[in-house]
This record gives structure tokens, C-alpha cells and sequence, in this order.
């Protein structure tokens, strides 16, 4: 087999494209008349168990019980993601023992975050669960999915290591994220104008990460840290850009040895999960009247990409709770997550570039070598191909709604379907990156510098200059209200 | 049997380097460059994609 056609299919990348064109093609029956997974399992908030999971198409409802949708679900999703696990070389035996625990322990957080108690927010529904509620909204599961990741993860390293072969947040998250584009294409149709301007904006983000941030790491790292230039490009990516994917490509990009850029995203992957768990409340607390401007924060300021979708996911639910409760006003759901994805796609799409930059720069004029040359080609090698499959859907719905409107509630209804799979990517990303976070070795190894680096940049500047444009760019823009 | 490095080793390893003007000037031009866009895109946004 060619090299090209073995790293296509081991990369986690493009399992992502064919899995979320896979499960955006089953939903598509729903569209021609025929719904092949109206069985889905969706998360409904509940007071009685029983009413805890049930079909993602309404007229299944007692038809199919919960229990059995959730079961055909796992089934589902298993057999399709262990043909590309497989592909990827996973050990086949533990990839599905280890999948099943994350699934199964994965949907327990998600069903009690569901509970009334905690996710009811709208007056109507907190009187039916006993007048009171914490008012997290469903997305409370993701935040529990997290905390029993990091639990695990930090205090049972056997059972976190036995999980390991199916612990995939990178892939999970990017396959949510194609399937997002099904759904953003949709909204993007209904609103043409807002969505426009959020594609706009998102340049902004672009020219931040990479001319504004990198730059600052960058020179904060080499003069006041002593470190190298080894040390510091990739740090400066991971902390700047985009994580874990930068810090790899700048690491190749300057030849760095492989060992750097590993060190340097365990860092970015810890740090990414604490202002996962901080900055999603902070918005909801300083930003409910500024929605679009929280939103793009998240994706300014929280690194890797699991982590940024997952902080818009959470700021999406926090926000519309807290508008509700203290201005009266209910604003769609997902525009804010729509707008944190368009921040952090827009600056994933030019690591490729960056990476070619940097590399030029230092063939040419750091670590010279006679005869050594970069090509055009590395571009298309750092390209995160899953943004692919995320506009490919997106313009896919987007041209079908645009052709023909009356279209728009056929397509909903294959969003609702690939909105379920989605959520549930969303869940077991979260749940995978408190399992991968492990601070206790991380200490353990001397992460002192390195990690004063992180924070002095990441508080110093990063989250204020991100909060600062993110106002520039999107103060004043609200999402759709429900009427 | 191969160990794996410790980041504390590897920080501990790593020899001072003198910043070189290539690298100063990739610093400047990158900050120039960044803010003169943000103000381009802020004006673009403003003038042809306000939704306020």
C-alpha cells in the first residue's frame, strides 16, 4: 500500500470526515421520507428514570423504549468507530472493552445531568420538578462527563490506562464537529445576514492567534524564560494557535525533536481543561448580555480544539439560562456554539500555513543547511483535513436550504438526527479529556517552567486581548430570539 | 530499557540562545502586521457585515 494511502487511513482526521459523513448520510433518510435513525438515543430531561432517554424521532416514543434505543445506539456506534480504530491500528479486543465503559459511563453523566432538578431553566418546566432547579440545562452532563474523566483519570490510573485504546478525544471532538457543519448550514440558511457577519468575523481570529499571540509567547518565552528556540516556537503555537495539532506542526516545521511538542500539548491539553471548567461560568456571569462576544472568547482563548468547542457548547446553555432568567429573553440554541466553531475552525485552517511560514523561516535563515529546501506541498500535509467534511456538510445544506426554503424543516429534521450523535461526541470527548489529563504526572515530571510560561501568557494576556477583540469584532451582535 | 524523558531533564538541557535580529523582526512585523489587520477587519466588518 502507498505511503499516502496508509497515513489516510490512519489518520484520525479523516475517520473523522467518513464517520460524520457516514452518520450525516444515514440521517439524510429522514429527508427523502425514509427515517433510517429516527431509533437514535436522545438525553430528554426527566424526573422519573424512565423518561430519562428516549428515540430522537418523536413519533417513536412508545414505540421504542429507551433502554433499547440507547442499547441499538452503543451498538451503532461501536461497529462504526472499530472499523476506524482498526484501521488505525487499535488493539481490537481492548478498543471495544474500553469503548464500552467510556460509552456507558459517558451516557450515565449525560442522563443525570439531565435530571430536572439540574437542568430545568425555563419557569414552566422548573414548576414541575418542585420549584427549584440549578439551571445548568442539559449541558450539565458534559461538565459531569468531565469530572468523572478527570476522577478517573487522576485517581484510578489502572482503570484510565485500561480505557486508554478507546480515549480519543481528538477524534471524537472533530467528528462532532463535521456533523456540526449539517446543522450550521441549516442556521446559516435561516440567517443568512448574522451568519455572514460570524464567517466575517472570524478572519479576526486568524490574525490574532497567529500575528498577535504567537508573537508575544514567542518573545516572552525567548527573553524573560531563556528558552530555546526549540522550546519556544512550539510552545508558543500550542499556547497561541490551536493546541496539541500546532504544536506538532510547528515542532515538525523547525525540526524540533518529537520529544518537545508531546511535552509541550500535555501542558496545553491540562491548562485547555482548566479554563474549560472556569471561563464558560465567567462568561455567564460578566458577558449573558454580550452572548456572541462570549461565545467568540471561548474560541479565542480556550486551546485545543475539544476544549473550545466543548467551553462554546457550555457558554451556549449557561448564557441562554442566565438571559432568560435575568432580561426574559430566549435566544435560539446554537448560535453561540456556531460562533465559537467558526473562531476556532478559522484559525485551525491556517496552521498549515503557519507552519510552512515558520518552517522558510527557519530553513532559510535560522538553521540553515546547504541544499535543504521547504515545499509548498507541507501546506496540504498540516491541513487538518477534518474541516473538510465540516464545510463539505455545511455547504451541502446550506445550497439545499438556499435553493429551495420549504426545504429548511425537512432539514431540521436530519439535524435533530445528527444532532443527537453529535451531543453524544461531544459527551465522550469530554469524558476522554478528563481521562487523559493527568496533573499528578504532570507535576511529577517538572513541569515548573514550562507550565509559569502558560500561565503568566495565558492570564497575562491571552484571555484579556482575546476578551478585548472579541468585543471589538462581536459586541452588539445577539443570536435569533424565539418567538 | 529506554526511559522515557522527564520535562524537568529536558528544561534542565536546554542551553541559552541569543534572540538573532531575524527572530526580533519576525516578533515586530508579525505584532505591525496583526494590529494593522485587526483594524482593517474591524472597519470591513463595520462597514459591510454591521448586523447590530
Amino acid at each position: 500500500m502507498s505511503d499516502s494511502r496508509t497515513s489516510f487511513l490512519k489518520s484520525e482526521d479523516w475517520w473523522a470526515v467518513i464517520l460524520g459523513t457516514l452518520l450525516f448520510l444515514l440521517s439524510m433518510g429522514a429527508f427523502m421520507g425514509y427515517d433510517l435513525l429516527g431509533w437514535v438515543a436522545s438525553p430528554k430531561m426527566w424526573g422519573t428514570l424512565s423518561g430519562a432517554v428516549a428515540p430522537v424521532a418523536a413519533g417513536l416514543a412508545g414505540k421504542v423504549s429507551g433502554a433499547t434505543a440507547l442499547v441499538l445506539t452503543y451498538v451503532l456506534i461501536l461497529g462504526v468507530t472499530s472499523i476506524g480504530a482498526w484501521t488505525m491500528g487499535a488493539r481490537m479486543g481492548r478498543y471495544a472493552a474500553g469503548f464500552t465503559v467510556i460509552f456507558f459511563l459517558t451516557y450515565l453523566c449525560l442522563i443525570l445531568g439531565h435530571q430536572g432538578n439540574v437542568a430545568a431553566n425555563k419557569p414552566a418546566d422548573i414548576e414541575k420538578y418542585g420549584g427549584w432547579s440549578l439551571r445548568l440545562t442539559g449541558e450539565a452532563g458534559f461538565i459531569l462527563s468531565l469530572a468523572l474523566g478527570l476522577i478517573i483519570g487522576n485517581f484510578l490510573p489502572r482503570l484510565a490506562r485500561a480505557l486508554g485504546e478507546a480515549t480519543k478525544p481528538e477524534w471524537f471532538i472533530k467528528t462532532a464537529i463535521v456533523l456540526m457543519g449539517a446543522d450550521i448550514g441549516v442556521k446559516a440558511a435561516a440567517q443568512q445576514e448574522l451568519a455572514a457577519a460570524i464567517m466575517f468575523r472570524g478572519f479576526c481570529a486568524i490574525v490574532e492567534a497567529y500575528l498577535i499571540y504567537w508573537a508575544l509567547v514567542y518573545f516572552i518565552a525567548r527573553r524573560y524564560f531563556g528558552f530555546s528556540r526549540e522550546w519556544a516556537a512550539p510552545l508558543a503555537s500550542g499556547i497561541s494557535i490551536c493546541g496539541v495539532s500546532a504544536a506538532i506542526a510547528t515542532g515538525g516545521a523547525i525540526r524540533a525533536r518529537p520529544i518537545v511538542p508531546v511535552m509541550v500539548s500535555s501542558l496545553v491539553v491540562i491548562f485547555a481543561v482548566i479554563e474549560l471548567v472556569i471561563l464558560p461560568f465567567v462568561a455567564q456571569a460578566f458577558l449573558y448580555k454580550e452572548p456572541m462576544v462570549a461565545a467568540a472568547w471561548m474560541g479565542l482563548a480556550v486551546k485545543t480544539d475539544g476544549g473550545a468547542i466543548a467551553s462554546g457548547a457550555i457558554t451556549d446553555s449557561l448564557i441562554r439560562a442566565q438571559a432568560q432568567l435575568s432580561q426574559g429573553v430566549e435566544y435560539k440554541e446554537g448560535f453561540m456554539l456556531m460562533t465559537t466553531t467558526t473562531v476556532k475552525i478559522f484559525i485551525d485552517i491556517f496552521i498549515g500555513v503557519w507552519a510552512f511560514i515558520l518552517a522558510v523561516i527557519w530553513c532559510g535563515f535560522i538553521d540553515r543547511k546547504p541544499g535543504e529546501r521547504v515545499r509548498a506541498v507541507e501546506i496540504w500535509h498540516r491541513f487538518p483535513k477534518f474541516v473538510l467534511g465540516y464545510a463539505a456538510l455545511f455547504v451541502v445544506f446550506l445550497f439545499i436550504c438556499l435553493m429551495n426554503r420549504d426545504l429548511i424543516g425537512r432539514a431540521q429534521s436530519v439535524t435533530a438526527e445528527t444532532n443527537a450523535f453529535r451531543t453524544l461526541f461531544f459527551a465522550l470527548t469530554f469524558f476522554s479529556i478528563g481521562l487523559v489529563s493527568d496533573f499528578k504526572r504532570l507535576w511529577q515530571e517538572g513541569i515548573g517552567r514550562l507550565a509559569a510560561v502558560y500561565v503568566i501568557c495565558l492570564f497575562g494576556f491571552i484571555i484579556w486581548i482575546g476578551l478585548a477583540v472579541s468585543w471589538l469584532f462581536f459586541h452588539g451582535v445577539k443570536p435569533p430570539v424565539v418567538s | 530499557m529506554e526511559t522515557t524523558p522527564r520535562i524537568s531533564d529536558e528544561l534542565k538541557k536546554m542551553e541559552r540562545e541569543e534572540i538573532l535580529p531575524v527572530e526580533k523582526k519576525l516578533v515586530v512585523w508579525s505584532l505591525v502586521l496583526g494590529i494593522g489587520l485587526l483594524g482593517l477587519l474591524v472597519w470591513l466588518s463595520q462597514t459591510f457585515f454591521d448586523v447590530q
